[in-house]
């Protein structure tokens, strides 16, 4: 069992798919509906600033149940998760949390997950963390390693079979 | 003498060492003590993009590992901070959640009671400890350094759920740095964003955010720079070079951690406080003893 | 005396019989103790139904009747009617409201049946315990009280005096006035809103009808409908008012002189602690500021003081004291006005932050040529002519965190404003407005809309998501939504 699996780019969960869709529908009546696309969202937005993404225009669009084309977008993954537009909606209405749920989507139906969160997974999959202790370089370009420092061994957990297989229930479970 | 489990994340303990250094060093002289647990996992919160429900999952099971144990946990990195605070929310106020998540949580013998309290580095030194300890530990004044604040996203969002400090006006680490004798001036782009978590698809633009930020603070005169989470000073520090050559500035700042302004102003020395492994140039500015 | 109880349904068409099981309700009824007759109609609201009742009550010779119906706030009157015209007396009537409170809010019919059978036996209950009651007429006390003089209270208090009333106008502030004496014109219509306000100020000072308790509040209200009894503060001004001619040597005497911002000038500029808060102040006496005045605060000030030297009436006495007067009215008018949203809640638009990002009310202030910079628009940090002008609209307003609903009259305001600020500084200033929606919703709001967007003004369609200093200026980021570019 590997990466494959947990991200489903073999077979298309279905299962996962429909869960994910419902917390869309459930994001698209609770919140969507009550956007009046003022933009301070996208004003504001970290993202916005740099790359095509617009907040605002998102949250019109579940409205409208364009969720596909999200889906498949590239757009989607250029959030920074800063929580500003969360933050600042005078509705309440969170685009941040719309573009987790549209994330979440593109990762079970297959789609191709772009740049270096495949190994960040993979790497939580078999150590349980994001990465493996590095060397770094300090700034008289000496190596130095998490052992060299006196530091207590890193908290990893002590039985990963278990683990994994939490894991992998967990990946193919409803959302 | 309060005692704290410690949750050091992914980041911190197998990079971002100084971190490490400066809160084992920092936090007993103010009498917190730090336990360390075996067996924790990532927090969850940067793989939320991939699938939401694992991310919840990790985060209740490390909260359940530290409930075995009885302590509040004291997680350092403010984004496990938002991971394990939301988790934790959402598992005390949805029923059929935390069934669902405890029904996993009991293949490896755990289970989520939402006993334990969360904190971070910013609302432990100043809610918990207190300005006044801090400045009693005082040796060795920061003659008036004029510094920017960092907070970063994670730590003071989303208010909704509660965050250890204001969204808007966030001044704790402002305090902290007074009574330590450093000169905390407000700037325009407190509040930016570092870019940290897009280093895992578009690194160049995250590199840009950071840079720009950077840029904005060194024009404005700023003495240091400091920041609390090991993802932004990963960006500011670590790729301090990087950032700079990417917004084609020359970018000259140093970058602290506030732990490690902490440890120079109580008079601990350098190297216990990690500071060779700063990469932006902290040198500059003959701080502290050796 | 057992009494007898005569039991009316009424089908109200459909919206009471479609959920609701009026026969198996009217059988229910039957076997209640009490219930002499348990009868049903359409429409019992109509006169068939109402002389099936008054018919009914002759027949069974009831002592009390329960109509299981609508909520009592439609027909008890009609109904009490009908059932003293039926020779009972109208207080032997109570209703079941099975419409609002059951028919209306549920869909399962059992259940919504069964709440209805638990409340008709409730009201039928109760029916049995009801007394005969006499309606009686009481004089009101033909005087009113109006509480608030801004415009709204000056009005109300102008149209009640001219009908030969007695009006009291409380005002908390030492003048009356209120907005609108802060404000230079109106919109649509440009008006000079002083000299609308400023003759009916006088005619308020002036009527025979209409006593004025300035600088004076409401601390009590006692009696009951049309016969009140209030107690009101008169607050102490320390100066005799029948001695005060309000000539204002004594404010510009006054050893605190522009040391104390100016409520009136929503803090733009400053007063002294002896004022009027506006040149054509009513009454157009002077008051002392208990809160800074040295006198009342130290104990001293200087070796005299200036004010007392000053004054040619001799009209200052540092003893006075609060007085409370009771009055007796038969109505109340509560007239008092609006405040404005702090923006400082608002962080993030800098309001708090920097100087020069400003409410409407202080522009207000600032473009009214008796304001504190005698109508020159200025930048409040450092008094220079401004080069750009941006008004955010809907700052706590539409706003779920603030307040949800829309203010109103924002839109027509900032559109007054440009207006005013094209006409004074022409076309060298940028003006700015960036707006989620424009309201312009009354008469003459849409025209006057038109006319403004005919006067080079920029308009974006989107919310700044915050105001950044920028060095000696401010920055902003809108998103304009209707050319899709920030």
């Amino acid at each position: 069992m590997g990466i494959v699996d947990l991200t489903s780019m073999g077979e298309s969960q279905v299962k996962l798919r429909s869960e994910i869709n419902e917390r869309l529908s459930r994001l698209k009546d609770e919140i969507s509906d009550y956007c009046f696309q003022c933009g301070k969202c996208t004003s504001g937005c970290e993202a916005h600033k740099l790359l095509e993404l617009e907040p605002h225009k998102i949250v019109a669009l579940l409205k409208q149940g364009l969720i596909d084309e999200m889906v498949n977008s590239d757009v989607i993954w250029t959030c920074m998760s800063c929580f500003k537009c969360r933050e600042r909606c005078p509705q309440k209405v969170a685009p941040v949390e719309i573009l987790f749920a549209l994330k979440n989507m593109a990762v079970a139906s297959g789609k191709q997950i772009p740049g270096n969160y495949t190994a960040m997974l993979q790497s939580v999959l078999s150590i349980g963390l994001l990465q493996d202790v590095k060397s770094v370089t300090t700034r008289d370009n000496k190596t130095i390693s998490r052992s060299d420092l006196n530091l207590p061994k890193v908290s990893k957990p002590t039985d990963p079979t278990k683990f994994q297989m939490m894991l992998s229930k967990l990946a193919v479970e409803k959302v | 003498m309060k005692k704290y489990v410690l949750y050091p994340g992914c980041v911190m303990p197998t990079e971002q060492y100084a971190y490490e250094m400066s809160i084992r060093e920092v936090l007993p002289l103010l009498n917190i003590k730090l336990v360390d647990l075996e067996g924790f996992s990532c927090c969850g919160e940067p793989i939320k993009s991939v699938n939401q429900m694992l991310s919840l999952a990790l985060s209740a099971r490390n909260i359940a590992l530290a409930e075995k144990e009885g302590l509040d946990i004291f997680a350092p990195c403010p984004m496990c901070h938002l991971a394990l605070s939301e988790s934790k929310r959402i598992l005390d106020s949805e029923l059929g959640m935390n069934e669902k998540i405890n029904k996993f949580l009991a293949d490896e013998g755990l289970s989520y009671t939402g006993k334990v309290d969360i904190v971070n580095t910013l609302d432990l030194l100043h809610d918990i400890v207190g300005v006044d300890k801090i400045k009693e530990l005082v040796k060795k004044p920061l003659k008036e350094l004029k510094v920017a604040t960092h907070y970063g996203c994670h730590l003071i969002r989303p208010s909704e759920i509660g965050r250890p400090d204001d969204s808007e006006n966030p001044q704790k680490m402002e305090k902290i740095l007074e009574a330590i004798g450093a000169k905390p001036l407000d700037y325009p782009e407190k509040l930016d964003c570092c870019g940290g978590l897009l280093t895992a698809n578009l690194p160049d633009s995250a590199l840009t955010k950071t840079g720009q930020k950077l840029q904005k603070v060194q024009e404005q005169g700023f003495d240091a720079f400091i920041d609390i989470c090991p993802w932004c000073h990963r960006q500011y520090d670590s790729k301090q070079t990087k950032a700079g050559e990417i917004v084609a500035a020359k970018l000259e700042v140093p970058v602290f951690y506030l732990t490690q302004l902490l440890g120079i102003s109580f008079g601990i020395s350098k190297d216990k406080l990690g500071l060779d492994l700063n990469l932006s140039p902290v040198d500059k500015l003959n701080l502290g003893g050796k | 005396m057992s009494k007898k109880i005569g039991f009316f349904i009424c089908h109200c068409g459909i919206n009471i019989a479609s959920t609701v099981d009026i026969k198996e309700l009217m059988d229910y009824a039957k076997t209640l103790d009490g219930v002499v007759v348990s009868q049903d109609y359409k429409y019992m609201c109509s006169d068939v139904g109402a002389n099936l009742i008054k018919d009914s009550i002759k027949k069974h010779k009831l002592d009390g009747v329960v109509i299981a119906c609508c909520s009592p706030r439609m027909h008890e009157h009609t109904f009490r009617g009908v059932v003293e015209a039926g020779g009972i007396n109208a207080f032997n009537l109570e209703i079941a409201n099975i419409r609002e409170q059951c028919s209306w809010a549920h869909k399962d019919k059992y259940l919504a049946t069964e709440k209805a059978k638990a409340l008709v036996r409730g009201a039928i209950a109760k029916a049995k315990l009801l007394e005969s009651l006499e309606t009686s007429k009481i004089d009101v006390t033909p005087e009113a009280l109006v509480i608030g003089g801004g415009i709204a209270g000056i009005q109300v208090a102008l149209d009640l005096a001219e009908e030969g009333h007695k009006v009291y106008l409380v005002e908390k502030s030492p003048s009356i006035g209120g907005r609108m004496a802060q404000l230079d014109k109106t919109f649509p219509t440009l008006d000079c809103s002083s000299c609308i306000l400023t003759p009916k100020m006088m005619e308020v000072a002036n009527h025979s009808n209409i006593e004025l308790l300035s600088y004076s509040e409401v601390i009590g209200i006692d009696g009951s409908i049309g016969n009140y009894i209030v107690k009101v503060k008169k607050k102490a001004r320390f100066v005799n008012m029948d001695k005060c001619t309000g000539c204002g040597d004594c404010m510009v005497a006054c050893r605190l002189k522009d040391r104390i911002p100016s409520e009136f000038n929503e803090g733009m500029g400053m007063r002294s602690a002896i004022y009027m808060p506006f040149p054509q102040a009513v009454p157009l006496k002077c008051t002392i500021d208990a809160q800074n005045c040295l006198m009342l605060t130290r104990g001293k000030c200087g070796t005299e003081p200036l004010c007392v030297e000053a004054c040619e009436a001799d009209a200052i006495d540092f003893k006075q004291k609060d007085e409370e007067v009771e009055i007796n009215v038969g109505a109340i008018v509560l007239a008092t006005g609006y405040d404005l949203l702090d923006p400082t809640s608002l962080y993030e638009y800098g309001y708090a932050r920097s100087d020069d990002v400003i409410t409407s009310l202080e522009m207000e202030r600032l473009i009214s040529s008796s304001g504190p910079t005698g109508g020159e628009i200025i930048r409040p940090s450092n008094g220079e002519k401004p080069k750009s002008i941006t008004y955010i609209l809907c700052i706590g307003s539409r706003d779920e965190t603030e307040c949800p609903w829309c203010c109103r009259i924002g839109c027509m305001s900032a559109l007054k404003h440009v207006y005013l600020l094209k006409e004074k500084l022409g076309d060298d200033v940028e003006i700015n407005v960036c707006y989620t929606d424009i309201r312009s919703f009354g008469k003459g709001y849409e025209e006057f809309y038109r006319k403004i967007r005919g006067m080079r003004t920029n308009f974006f369609r989107g919310r700044p998501s915050e105001v950044r200093n920028a060095g000696d200026h401010l920055t902003i980021d809108i998103f304009d939504t209707t050319t899709n570019t920030l």
